[in-house]
């Protein structure tokens, strides 16, 4: 029985004799290792040969793991088997090859005998030729000068020299038998002349040719496409030093978002145009462009053009609506606190004046002269609406004098409001339910309607009827004053959202005018009784006077333009002007502030 | 620099110099035309000392250069130019300041004393000098206006009008210092805020705040008027404590429609009222009815006759002092307007003896003098006041008084000497 080893050997003897051969020499201390004799070389070369030629695997292509258990590879042609070569490399030898073996680049395995084959000068250059997608002959040349044997060119001679046949002479009878045939057909009536189309209201007509011209002007979508802005500096090849980048300027450009950028290229600069490359973003700025066309709103905008100052409304010149107050000429020094309310007398002589420093006062109103001082809780016998914040909240007198409505804030009550009747002393509760906290009451001037603003609207009740007649939508968060024009149609609410609503009672339960001219609460509003004024003060220490001519024709709105900004209140702990009123006979307003004094404007 | 021919005159002889054209600088200003007139007076007499003067070209105070006053004049500098000099006048010195316990309402100032009302009260005399002489208490309410009557020798009649709606008539005694109140004028039923004695001082007339002026006799007697009480009227009332003899209105003029504000006889048959109805009424006493309007647009606080020149002037609420011609009946009422003043102008009264001067007191704290031929600008400011000012009053003595609301009552004293004064 042939050892497995032996065999092995003769292959590995073999394969390196094969090696010696085509390497020339390089693997000389091998063969020695082979214990084969020097002198033996010269004559096993021919045996070699044919040995190595006869080495041939007969297994095919079938993978060789299958092998990978066998002691064997195959089997040559004899039908014996071909062993494995010992392999007694490690890696360390292989890396050793590897760093030694000035062939071991060429050196490659042959799975089918397991063997290590040096390659040839020859090999190297042909495997080189075809990785190169070449002929793996080196004489074969692949652009060999064509030969034209058919060319646009007539030539002298023909390709073929067959003469002419004669039936290209004479006329076809197959052909004039058809010719004929159809002839007798038309004749017959059997085939008809083709059929004129009558086109009057062919196949294809203009479905829009009745429609009006204008709705297909309004159809016609011609949109101009946005222009390219012509290029700069930047764009240029050689752009000015300034254009260019510095290193923070290319930093930033670089940090940039694409869509953030100034710029959305880098401006360099080339010696001469012959050396600028192609732009490498021209498609993707091209896409960018038509993407831009595509995604273009196809909405076209109607401008209309109107001169602004038409939109402007037109409003008469203050100058034309004198008199108004313009300027402040007394100032009324002597409450220590800030001052509530304030009142005139009917006479247009008197001014009283509540404060939270607890006292009443009363003024003389052409010198300033405070001539009296009355400290709350002593009786005040005066012919004049006073209000002042203590337990009573508001005092409301009717025109006619006789009766006075008092209003005292508590959520939960329904005596919010009572009305007094003062020839007879006696009071009465007119609510029966409580509607909401009660901020001002006021009598109408002329009718028996009695209002009643709460925080977020105005009631008003007819007290012969005892109904509610109209309930007025303020549109505001807090009402804090109102005021009822003395021909009593008209109603101005102040409220604590810098908003001043005048109300139209003839007109609608919604503000007729909202005026925002103030920066901060509307604190006061007040009527003059016969002047068309009327003025609204405010947290932001000014005081606003309107005019508000009402017109007697029922279809004329009432004209309201605003005439004088009257400041001079100093503004203390975020309040300003607290309470605005007229004097009864003069276009002159008094105005009660948180600076402790009172101000008239004339 | 261009030359204007210019002839200087003067209605004062001991100024005068030659009626001759002299050729003088377009732009020479006051100080170089007072240099001019001296030199040539000092020429003609050796003894003359320098004195300031002023130069009016057609009636207006020249008070920029000649060119640009005649450039806004529109005068042809072609022309000889006519300039009238007179001697300027002296800015007023103060005098005296007398103190009071309140506000000073009114003043009212003869030759040898001066009448003051205050807010205290009552009503102070005080001597040209400044010495307190005398106080005058008894109206139960502020005083608005005092007004002196009469004076025989060393008895004087003087009135008081308060807020307490009555006029008290008092007596006065100079030498033995004693005031005796004679009568108590009712009728009224506002405050009683200025009252004026008629020029043969047998009458006055009285505004108040209820719209009326009344007339009343203002020679005392010995018997007190029958006073028709409504039945009305509760009879404890009756009971009030008085001083005087009731006295009731001899006439009474309605017509107002707001607060008079300041009454003045304008002759011995005519009154004269300002009111805040925007008015100002001129009424007959003889018949008892309203002769001429003047209507204005604004609050009148003060009116002021001058016989002199026959003017009516008045401060209203719009800072403005207008100057009225009363017999105009047709045309523009508004003569003049002067403006400087930023309050309200609350006192104006033209000068006694000149007919060009008159001197007003406003809110702003201060008194303007004014001469009506320099209507852009006053002569002279006087801000001694630190509040608002009441009252002003002259005497044809030289003396001005301003009163206010910082208590005290000034006097100055001013070159009451006008020679020239034209009249």
């Amino acid at each position: 029985e042939d050892s497995v080893f032996s065999g092995l050997e003769d292959s590995g003897s073999d394969s390196e004799e094969e090696e010696e051969e085509e390497g020339g020499g390089g693997g000389g201390g091998r063969e020695e290792g082979a214990g084969l004799p020097v002198e033996t070389a010269g004559d096993a070369f021919c045996e070699v040969l044919c040995a190595v030629q006869d080495i041939r695997n007969t297994v095919g292509n079938v993978p060789m793991e299958w092998y990978r258990d066998f002691p064997h590879l195959g089997y040559d042609l004899d039908g014996r088997k071909i062993y494995k070569p010992i392999r007694s490399q490690d890696e360390l030898d292989h890396f050793l090859d590897k760093m030694e073996n000035p062939d071991y680049w060429r050196t490659v395995h042959d799975k089918q005998t397991g063997s290590d084959i040096t390659l040839s000068e020859e090999q190297v250059a042909l495997v080189r030729r075809l990785q190169s997608g070449r002929f793996g002959d080196v004489d074969f040349n692949e652009y060999q000068p064509t030969v034209e044997y058919f060319s646009r060119d007539v030539m002298l001679h023909p390709v073929t020299n067959r003469p002419a046949d004669k039936r290209s002479f004479i006329p076809s009878l197959i052909e004039k038998e058809k010719v004929s045939k159809l002839v007798h057909a038309i004749k017959m009536g059997w085939i008809k002349p083709r059929r004129v189309e009558d086109d009057s209201r062919g196949r294809y007509y203009d479905l829009w040719a009745s429609e009006d011209s204008s709705i297909l002007a309004r159809h016609k979508m011609h949109l101009p496409a946005p222009k390219i802005p012509l290029p700069g500096h930047q764009e240029s090849y050689n752009p000015p030093p300034e254009f260019l980048f510095n290193e923070e300027e290319r930093a930033l450009w670089e940090q940039q978002d694409a869509a953030d950028r100034k710029l959305p290229f880098v401006p360099r600069k080339f010696s001469s145009l012959r050396s600028v490359p192609a732009f490498p973003r021209f498609v993707h700025e091209r896409f960018e462009r038509c993407l831009d066309l595509y995604l273009c709103p196809r909405q076209r905008k109607m401008r209309v053009n109107v001169d602004p100052e038409d939109l402007i409304p037109k409003l008469p010149k203050p100058r034309d609506l004198q008199p108004f107050p313009t300027t402040q000429s007394l100032v009324y020094r002597g409450h220590s606190g800030l001052i509530r309310s304030i009142s005139v007398s009917p006479t247009g002589q008197w001014l009283a004046s509540g404060s939270d420093d607890g006292s009443v006062r009363f003024w003389e109103v052409c010198s300033s002269r405070c001539l009296k001082t009355v400290q709350v809780g002593g009786a005040v016998r005066r012919p004049v609406c006073l209000t002042h914040l203590s337990a009573v909240h508001q005092v409301a007198w009717h025109a006619k004098g006789d009766y006075l409505a008092s209003v005292m804030p508590d959520h939960s009550s329904h005596l919010q409001v009572l009305i007094h009747q003062v020839s007879r002393r006696r009071s009465q509760n007119p609510f029966r339910r409580n509607k909401g906290l009660v901020q001002r009451v006021s009598f109408h001037p002329l009718r028996p309607y009695f209002f009643v603003a709460t925080q977020r609207s105005v009631r008003i009740y007819n007290l012969l009827k005892q109904e509610m007649t109209k309930k007025l939508q303020a549109n505001a968060k807090w009402i804090s004053s109102m005021a009822v024009h003395p021909g009593g149609d008209h109603v101005i609410c102040g409220s604590y959202d810098c908003r001043l609503s005048w109300f139209d009672l003839d007109l609608s339960t919604k503000p007729y005018r909202m005026l925002r001219h103030h920066k901060k609460a509307v604190r006061g509003v007040a009527y003059h009784r016969f002047y068309p004024l009327f003025a609204s003060a405010s947290d932001d220490g000014s005081v606003i006077v309107c005019h508000g001519t009402v017109y007697n024709d029922l279809l004329q709105n009432p004209l309201i333009v605003p005439v004088k900004v009257l400041r001079g209140h100093a503004v203390s702990q975020d309040l300003g002007v607290l309470d605005v009123t007229f004097h009864p006979s003069q276009p002159w307003v008094f105005s009660s502030g948180a600076d402790a004094t009172i101000r008239l404007y004339t | 620099m261009s030359q204007l021919q210019a002839r200087f005159f003067t209605e004062n002889k001991r100024y005068a110099v030659d009626d001759v054209p002299f050729s003088i600088p377009a732009a020479s200003e006051v100080q170089d035309l007072s240099h001019v007139i001296n030199t040539l007076l000092q020429a003609k007499n050796e003894s003359h000392k320098q004195v300031e003067f002023d130069f009016l070209v057609r009636g207006q105070f020249l008070r920029t250069s000649l060119s640009s006053h005649m450039e806004t004049e529109g005068i042809s500098t072609e022309e000889v130019v006519e300039i009238e000099y007179v001697e300027r006048i002296a800015a007023p010195e103060p005098e005296e300041c007398m103190m009071h316990d309140d506000w000073i309402s009114s003043v009212d100032a003869d030759t040898e004393w001066i009448l003051t009302g205050s807010y205290d009260k009552t009503a102070r005399i005080w001597s040209t000098e400044g010495k307190a002489v005398m106080t005058v208490a008894g109206h139960k309410d502020v005083v608005k206006d005092v007004a002196w009557v009469k004076r025989d020798g060393l008895t004087s009649l003087l009135l008081t009008a308060s807020l307490d709606q009555t006029v008290l008539l008092w007596e006065w005694n100079s030498e033995r210092n004693k005031v005796k109140a004679r009568h108590c004028c009712r009728g009224h039923t506002g405050s009683v805020d200025t009252i004026a004695t008629d020029p043969t001082g047998s009458k006055f007339c009285s505004g108040s705040w209820d719209k009326m002026l009344k007339i009343w006799s203002a020679v005392p007697t010995e018997e007190a008027d029958e006073v028709e009480e409504p039945p009305d009227r509760p009879r404890k009332k009756q009971k009030t404590e008085q001083l005087g003899l009731t006295r009731t209105p001899l006439m009474t003029l309605s017509g107002h429609s707001e607060a008079v504000s300041s009454v003045l006889w304008c002759d011995s048959e005519e009154v004269c009222s300002a009111s805040w109805d925007h008015t100002i009424r001129i009424w007959d006493t003889e018949s008892g009815t309203m002769k001429t309007t003047l209507t204005g647009s604004k609050v009148f606080n003060c009116i002021s006759y001058s016989p002199l020149c026959r003017r009516l002037a008045s401060g209203s609420t719009d800072r403005h002092i207008r100057l009225w011609d009363p017999r105009t009946k047709d045309g523009s009422l508004v003569l003049l307007s002067l403006t400087s003043h930023t309050g309200w102008v609350t006192a104006v009264k033209w000068a006694p003896s000149h007919e060009h001067q008159l001197v007003s007191g406003s809110l702003d704290n201060l008194v303007k003098l004014w001469d009506t031929r320099s209507c852009k600008a006053p002569l002279y400011d006087l801000a001694a006041h630190e509040d608002k000012v009441f009252c002003v009053d002259w005497t044809e003595s030289g003396l001005m008084l301003s009163g206010g609301a910082d208590n005290k009552l000034y006097t100055y004293r001013y070159s009451a000497c006008q020679t020239d004064a034209g009249a």
